[in-house]
């Protein structure tokens, strides 16, 4: 009996044969399902978190940064956040980038409907002159993630650039900040040489042209504060005259009411004495 | 002796019954009944309402104490959209609604109490959420934040949710009378680069983020919305209580003269 039993057991090789088949048959299922539990990536809060406490410009890139590889991961594992292309964009457009930042809230626009007058009234206030640009689509997010810690890492390899800030108190005075963007350990990204050239050039042309923005809005605050400086001036001086005018009108009654009642006086004293 | 009984068991019966009822809380459909009329599919977070108070700055203390306070208020406001977009709503995110906010000429105040009617005409905006802090308190082991949540229709400038809520977060102590961090508290604070005070204080105003506003019917595009319109819904004025071991109690406040 027990020979026979023996002999009724599968082989080794037949066992074997049975497990791989059970593995051909769940191997799509777990992939399937690993496909399907995409990892749900959300808003790089930290960042967001960190730049809301210490708004700098290093923080800026760090957020934008953080940003495109949200965005890269999320597209990935289809699991887009709603807002989330919107704030990239508003990043970039804080930094200057201001054609990428229009390409990213177009693809806002594009993914989420619902947002579009929000997001027109973002563009209209950040980049007025590309409002009527609602069809250019972003080119490569995960490059444009990238493109904004290269950018910044070039950038920081020429010169430490000081971020400028024009302000004018209630004194009138023109305040100045300067900031210098912190640094931060980045990973290296491997580009062309053709690529990294065309990436440096565009770079330049962009950063002189903020150079060239923040010197006409100091210019321009300038401009502001003596204007108004002149206008008060104006103002002070026809307020004196005003009150001069005013003065000597009230000067003239005076002397006219003094005149009656000087006459008023001499009349009554008239008056007295004839009836003496 | 017999109708006695009778007429004592009916009294009974019927103060058990009214007892049930009273008990029972309130459904979605009717706790949200607006919400499920208007439908609302965009929300804006408006900038948060902090009323509580800071300390004059006289010690080194005093200030990392307000900054803790900051950041906490700021991670409430960050993570208020999280339970929202999980219901399916659209909510702009923060840099956004800071745009958003720039363009108002409105004072906090004003726009909690005038019509936002021009939200929706203007930006497409169905429902605005104002939240307030009304105070913070701590002692050695324990946070505790007062905060108000009123969602407020841009559409026809009802109240489609107001909620009053104390939320208390205690933890165990050691022999030295210490607390002892959880290690998600601890964490957060390495990942957010903050104290451990300061993290306990964030987590806090994240979970009552996430009890407050995800008891909120789930958008009109979510396949639950109208599958979850008779669960319970939280009452209206309550206390939020965690626990050393992570647990959260939710208790109704009861209203008092």
């Amino acid at each position: 009996m027990k020979k026979r039993l023996r002999d009724n057991r599968p082989g080794r090789a037949s066992r074997l044969a049975a497990v791989g088949r059970r593995f051909l048959v769940l191997s799509p299922l777990v992939v399937l399902l690993a496909a399907c539990s995409g990892e749900y990536v959300g808003m790089p809060r930290a960042e967001v978190l960190r730049y809301q406490t210490y708004p700098t410009y290093g923080g800026l890139h760090e957020l934008a940064t953080a940003y495109g590889e949200a965005i890269n991961g999320a597209v990935k594992a289809d699991t887009l956040h709603p807002g989330m292309y919107a704030e990239y964009g508003v990043t970039l457009a804080l930094m200057g980038h201001k054609g990428a930042a229009c390409r990213m809230l177009n693809a806002e626009m594009k993914a989420f409907p619902e947002s579009r007058a929000m997001v027109t009234r973002i563009k209209q206030r950040l980049m007025p002159d590309l409002l009527g640009d609602t069809l250019a689509a972003p080119r490569d997010t995960a490059n444009l993630a990238t493109l904004a810690g290269w950018a910044y890492d070039s950038l920081k390899a020429l010169q430490p650039l000081p971020y400028v800030a024009p302000v004018i108190d209630s004194t009138d005075t023109l305040w100045i900040s300067m900031q210098t963007p912190a640094d931060s350990v980045r990973t290296p990204i491997e580009l062309t040489a053709n690529q990294k050239r065309e990436l440096l050039a565009q770079q330049q042309a962009e950063e002189s042209l903020r150079k060239q923005q923040v010197a006409d809005s100091i210019a321009a605050a300038k401009q502001a504060v003596k204007d108004k400086r002149k206008q008060d001036k104006l103002e002070r001086e026809r307020q004196k005259k005003e009150q001069e005018k005013v003065r000597k009108q009230q000067r003239k009654e005076r002397e006219k009411q003094n005149k009656e009642r000087a006459r008023q006086r001499k009349e009554e004293r008239e008056a007295q004495k004839k009836n003496k | 002796m017999k109708p006695m009984k009778n007429r004592l068991s009916i009294v009974g019966l019927v103060a058990v019954l009214t007892l049930c009822v009273s008990c029972k809380s309130e459904k979605r459909l009717a706790q949200y009944s607006a919400i499920y009329t208007e439908r609302p599919q965009v929300i804006y977070v408006a900038p948060l309402n902090d009323l509580s108070l800071r300390r004059a700055l006289r010690t080194v203390e005093d200030s990392l104490f307000n900054l803790s306070l900051n950041i906490a208020s700021k991670q409430l406001f960050l993570t208020a959209s999280d339970p929202l977009v999980y219901k399916g709503y659209y909510v702009p995110g923060p840099l956004a609604s800071a745009q958003i906010a720039a363009t108002e000429w409105r004072s906090g105040k004003q726009l909690r109490n005038e019509s936002v009617a021009d939200y929706h005409t203007d930006l497409g905006i169905d429902a605005i959420l104002f939240i307030t802090i009304n105070g913070w308190a701590s002692t050695a082991n324990s946070w505790t934040v007062e905060a108000e949540y009123v969602l407020r229709s841009a559409q026809s400038n009802n109240e489609l949710l107001h909620v009053s809520v104390t939320a208390r977060k205690t933890l165990a102590t050691d022999f030295k009378g210490n607390p002892v961090p959880l290690k998600e508290d601890e964490e957060f604070a390495k990942r957010y680069d903050c104290d451990l005070e300061t993290a306990q204080r964030c987590r806090l105003v994240e979970t009552l983020n996430q009890y407050v506003l995800k008891d909120l019917p789930s958008g009109q595009r979510a396949r639950q919305h109208s599958t979850e319109r008779y669960i319970p819904a939280h009452p209206e004025y309550f206390n939020l209580q965690i626990h050393p071991d992570g647990s959260v109690e939710l208790k109704k406040t009861e209203l008092t003269d």
